[in-house]
């Protein structure tokens, strides 16, 4: 019998039944939504490639590695480092919240499951808020513990981010069911370079660009009336 | 190890009155001494958790504003109390590491429909409640919500004669559906009934356990 798991694995965490809390996060698409200064799927699609492109890849992908990495040389330490590097480059509250929020139930979930010294110190850690927990980073912990290849937990990552927009723009009525599968299938290459791109980045080369779209999701905090965490 | 603090989940249909009973409640739970934190999810808007923090927080005095807290529920309401209930989880774990004396966290679905139910992981104890205007079948017509909640509170009743409920098949229905499980009429506006739904929490949530503070303050 095939006692490798690890594709078994990687569904369990990307599929919409995993608890990450995901679905309630659009990522600033509701404010611009709302403010009409997006309407059409070709926009909506280059919203998300720009985020992937200059905040998601650059700066999540980049810890994810290095906390996948440090997860193999059981080196808590680093991961930390990891996780406080990204959570400082997360400039809008909301979406420090919202990450720490996916991740520390991430890792609570899967900690229940699965018995790794490296996954254990880590979550005390989070717990005793030594460490913010943020998704991306508990990601990397998570997929190292369950034997799924690095390559694939970033795709996991990068796929799951655009899901909860696209869904977000299915819930605010911006496309339909149909329209939001096409808008995925776009993506695909989008996600694909952008994981080949950052997945050996050291810590060092982390970054995020994305001025415009911060501004955006700091109005969406001050939003009286609003769907979405962020 | 943390001791969890009791958790109350408040779950309803749109506008029958959940957070209309939390603020009739809570006030009757303080002057027993009982601290509280509310989080309100909300599909639309935090209105109402900034119309519970202005009146229980800011007018009233019951409790700190920063414990009357909205979340935003992705317009799945009923996912974020049952399916996936993370980020109310995550928002409970950070009241219980820095609000360790509470007694009660009291968590308000936002508006659903009848098959609303919370995760054991949520809430320890299940308030639904519905209000006349939909008619008297309701009860009659179960759902997960009516037939398993703890406690069924059946608010608006000063309404019944305008809208041709009537009470007494509610009441017999709810008796039959719940099989005899607590539940209790209500008006809101007047606090008839309200004390009965406070005793309640009292008696089968808190066990009757004194208020935190009072213990504290014995030792």
């Amino acid at each position: 019998m095939n006692t490798d798991f690890s594709d078994l694995s990687l569904m369990q965490i990307s599929d919409s039944f995993f608890p990450t809390g995901l679905y309630t996060m659009s990522n600033g698409l509701e404010t611009l939504f709302s403010e009409k200064r997006i309407a059409s799927i070709d926009e909506l699609y280059e919203l998300i490639q720009t985020n992937i492109v200059q905040q998601i890849g650059p700066a999540d992908c980049v810890a994810l590695a290095n906390a996948y990495n440090f997860t193999g040389s059981k080196d808590v330490e680093r991961i930390i480092e990891c996780d406080k590097l990204l959570f400082s480059m997360k400039l809008v509250k909301e979406l420090r919240e919202a990450t720490c929020r996916s991740g520390t139930q991430m890792i609570k979930c899967v900690s229940s499951f699965v018995n790794n010294d490296v996954l254990s110190e880590y979550y005390e850690a989070v717990k005793n808020s030594k460490t913010p927990g943020t998704h991306a980073v508990v990601i990397g912990v998570v997929s190292n513990s369950l034997g799924i290849e690095k390559q694939k937990a970033a795709l996991h990552f990068l796929y799951g981010f655009s899901v909860s927009m696209v869904g977000a723009a299915l819930r605010l009525g911006m496309i339909e069911h149909i329209q939001s599968q096409k808008i995925l299938h776009q993506l695909k290459p989008v996600i694909a370079e952008t994981c080949n791109k950052y997945i050996s980045k050291s810590l060092s080369e982390m970054w995020q660009f994305a001025p415009e779209y911060d501004v955006i999701q700091i109005a969406h905090e001050q939003t009286f009336s609003k769907m979405f965490i962020t | 190890m943390k001791k969890r603090i009791p958790r109350i989940g408040i779950g309803g249909p749109v506008g029958c009155g959940k957070s209309m009973l939390i603020e009739r409640v809570v006030p009757i739970l303080a002057k027993n001494g009982y601290r509280i934190s509310i989080i309100s999810n909300d599909v639309i808007s935090k209105e109402d958790a900034d119309r519970m923090r202005q009146n229980l927080a800011t007018n009233q005095g019951l409790l700190p504003e920063n414990l009357v807290i909205g979340v935003a529920t992705g317009g799945c309401p009923h996912t974020a109390i049952r399916e996936d209930p993370s980020i109310n989880l995550s928002v409970i774990e950070e009241i219980e590491n820095e609000h360790s004396d509470l007694d009660l966290i009291i968590i308000e679905s936002g508006g659903d429909n009848i098959t609303t139910t919370f995760s054991p992981a949520l809430a320890d104890y299940f308030i639904y409640i519905i209000d006349v205007s939909g008619g008297d079948k309701y009860p009659r017509k179960r759902g997960l919500g009516i037939e398993t909640c703890d406690l069924l509170v059946i608010n608006k009743i000063d309404l019944a004669p305008l809208v041709d409920a009537n009470l007494d098949i509610m009441e017999r229905d709810a008796k039959t559906v719940r099989k005899n499980k607590p539940y209790v009429l209500v008006n809101c506006k007047t606090d008839e009934g309200v004390d009965i739904v406070a005793r309640h929490i009292i008696e089968d949530v808190l066990f009757e356990q004194p208020p935190k503070k009072i213990i504290t303050n014995a030792k």
